[in-house]
């Protein structure tokens, strides 16, 4: 027997010795929360899910690794900061990293990819491949809070993976400069773009990748799918531009999410953008008005698709 | 007031599919079987009930409430087990159970509480904190009723609890089915097509067939009336059959057996003298468990009677009205 044996542990009448142990039932008197708690109990879910928290640890692999790696720029451009500083560096090195606000979206922005490849199908492919949909469609959440709840929760999760290493760069920069005051003044410029950006970046490519994933169950189908759609109307738009075709090129900038953000970032920065490729003669407003058009859109679809989904 | 009351509820899938047909019956509280065979509409009544389908035409209600417009109060007070595999492989009994209770409205230490208590109950314990991804049939199917039960749920909705489980498997579920509807005041209705389980747990049963309603009655009567007595013989069942049909019996044929209708002790004469007479080659004689199959054929007449092994000669079914 390897159950409880205390005391009042009587064995059920009739059933295999060791199997079930009648100690009574308790009746729940306690409080029921409604729709609101399920939502946002299911948000976090989904936000801790995205980092392979209450998962096994293989699912944690993944999201840690690609975190590590979108942090180390800016821990390793604080730790250039720190020894220049000791070295009784000025501003020069600072002025002139390659690593800065404007880049770091840039910077990280296949990780974040990757990111969104490895666990957008996990969060939305996931309750559909086996069947969980009908679990939580048969408690008090609607389709549309779920979609919502599971969607808000990887957008989050997304943001924190943009924001994060930035949030160490300013912090990087102010606290090894002797007048902090004054480098949280110069940097203060930076939260709107940086926020306004990486908010940008995490809608799209999180709204982008969890509409693949939850048209296709099939982890392996979904992964694809989404490292192809990040990349290819990349490529392509480029080519066409190389070619000379800069009017087929500028329409195959605005449906590539990569270059669109490309895009929102120069405009956001007032920078140039970096390549001569995606330079399309396009108002800075609108790549913004693209990636606010995917952003809804995105989550439009994936509202429709968990309305109408079998269980 | 009946625990569920349904009133000549229609669902039809696109124009052609009716899955449900005009059924009208009320539920009282209990263990309750919903039999049918495969595709009978079980499970489009279970989602009805849930106000997860919206109904055709006709009203049901669960718990006095309204299945077309609050469907969320009845999810709340309600837990359903579904057919289906439901349960995330690499998530723990535990972790998946206390994350459908929060979902289910219980706060974050309840949920903790009434996770433990319930995974007890259904007789997980150590393995409650590995991956489901490795359990066993078995303990899945319990996973997925703690999961229905972890809100302490006034009814529990059960669609075939006991698919693919072995017959200890079975016992068990139906043991625990039986504890949780007797022990627990929980109400309880399990869909199956096996009769043979619900005559084991349940105290009332609902048949139907082709989304019409058969028969809606406390087990025992169901038992009594279709009792039937199995009459196999080594050749000549056709002329056996049409003996017992001219002596007044309710009779049909499957394969070599003749299957005479029970309902009093006039029968087993009558088969001693008729088998005798014709010298046939009595194999055996016995009382047949009572199948779901035979239970539609006595409440459908002119249905066509089950598929038969073997030559089987055409013989007029007269069931009871």
């Amino acid at each position: 027997m390897s159950g409880p044996t205390s005391a009042s542990g009587v064995a059920a009448g009739g059933g295999p010795a060791g199997s079930i142990y009648d100690i009574g039932y308790r009746r729940y008197e306690g409080t029921r929360l409604g729709r609101g708690h399920a939502i946002r109990s299911l948000f976090v879910h989904s936000l801790r899910s995205s980092y392979g928290l209450g998962r096994g640890g293989r699912a944690k692999i993944a999201p840690i690794i690609l975190g590590i790696l979108a942090l180390l720029p800016a821990v390793a451009i604080v730790a250039a900061l720190t020894l220049f500083a000791q070295f009784g560096g000025g501003s020069e090195f600072n002025d002139r990293v390659p690593i800065r606000y404007d880049t770091y979206a840039g910077t990280i922005s296949t990780l974040v990819v990757l990111f969104c490849a490895a666990q957008a199908p996990e969060l939305f492919g996931r309750d559909q491949r086996h069947g969980v949909l009908a679990l939580y469609f048969a408690r008090a959440l609607r389709r549309s809070d779920y979609t919502l709840a599971r969607i808000g929760g990887f957008m989050v999760a997304v943001l924190i993976l943009e924001l994060l290493p930035q949030v160490i760069l300013f912090l990087g920069r102010v606290l090894l400069t002797t007048d902090i005051p004054k480098a949280i003044g110069d940097d203060l410029k930076f939260v709107g773009p940086v926020v306004a950006q990486s908010v940008l970046a995490a809608g799209l490519f999180g709204g982008v990748s969890m509409v693949v994933s939850a048209f296709t169950p099939r982890r392996a189908y979904a992964v694809a799918g989404i490292i192809a759609l990040f990349t290819i109307p990349n490529v392509v738009a480029g080519i066409v531009v190389g070619l000379g075709s800069s009017t087929i090129g500028t329409w195959l900038t605005l449906v590539s999410p990569t270059s669109i953000l490309d895009g929102t970032n120069a405009f956001l920065f007032d920078t140039r953008l970096g390549s001569d490729f995606f330079f399309v003669d396009l108002p800075g407003i609108a790549f913004v008005a693209a990636a606010g058009v995917g952003i809804v859109g995105s989550i439009a679809i994936a509202l429709r698709r968990f309305a109408r989904i079998a269980t | 007031m009946a625990l569920i009351s349904i009133r000549n509820l229609t669902k039809r899938y696109g124009s052609s599919v009716t899955a449900l047909d005009e059924l009208s019956v009320d539920i009282e509280p209990g263990i309750v079987g919903l039999v049918g065979s495969n595709g009978a509409g079980k499970s489009t009544l279970l989602k009805v009930l849930l106000g997860l389908l919206a109904p055709t035409s006709g009203d049901a209600s669960v718990l006095d409430l309204d299945v077309r417009t609050r469907g969320t109060d009845i999810r709340q007070r309600v837990g359903y087990m579904p057919e289906h595999d439901c349960l995330p492989p690499d998530a723990s009994a535990t972790d998946f159970v206390s994350h459908m209770a929060l979902i289910s409205g219980l706060p974050r230490t309840a949920a903790r509480e009434r996770t433990a208590e319930v995974l007890r109950h259904v007789g997980l314990y150590e393995e409650r904190y590995r991956a489901i991804g490795g359990y066993s049939t078995g303990m899945k199917q319990r996973v997925k009723l703690a999961q229905a039960l972890v809100h302490d749920p006034r009814l529990l909705l059960l669609d075939e609890p006991t698919n693919g489980l072995d017959p200890t498997g079975r016992d068990e579920m139906l043991e625990l089915i039986h504890r949780i509807g007797s022990e627990f005041g929980i109400a309880i209705i399990v869909a199956t097509h096996l009769l043979g389980e619900i005559e084991r747990v349940g105290s009332h049963l609902v048949a139907i067939e082709g989304g019409r309603l058969l028969r809606s009655a406390p087990l025992h009567e169901f038992v009594e009336q279709t009792g039937t007595l199995a009459v196999e013989v080594d050749e000549g069942a056709g002329i056996l059959a049409e003996r017992l049909a001219a002596d007044g019996l309710a009779i049909a044929l499957d394969g070599r057996a003749v299957l005479v209708d029970i309902s009093d002790e006039r029968p087993y004469d009558l088969v001693r003298d008729a088998v005798a007479d014709l010298g046939l080659p009595l194999v055996r004689i016995e009382r047949r468990r009572h199948r779901l199959e035979d239970l539609f054929r006595d409440a459908t007449p002119g249905a066509p009677p089950v598929p038969a092994a073997g030559p089987v000669d055409p013989v007029a079914t007269e069931g009871p009205p």
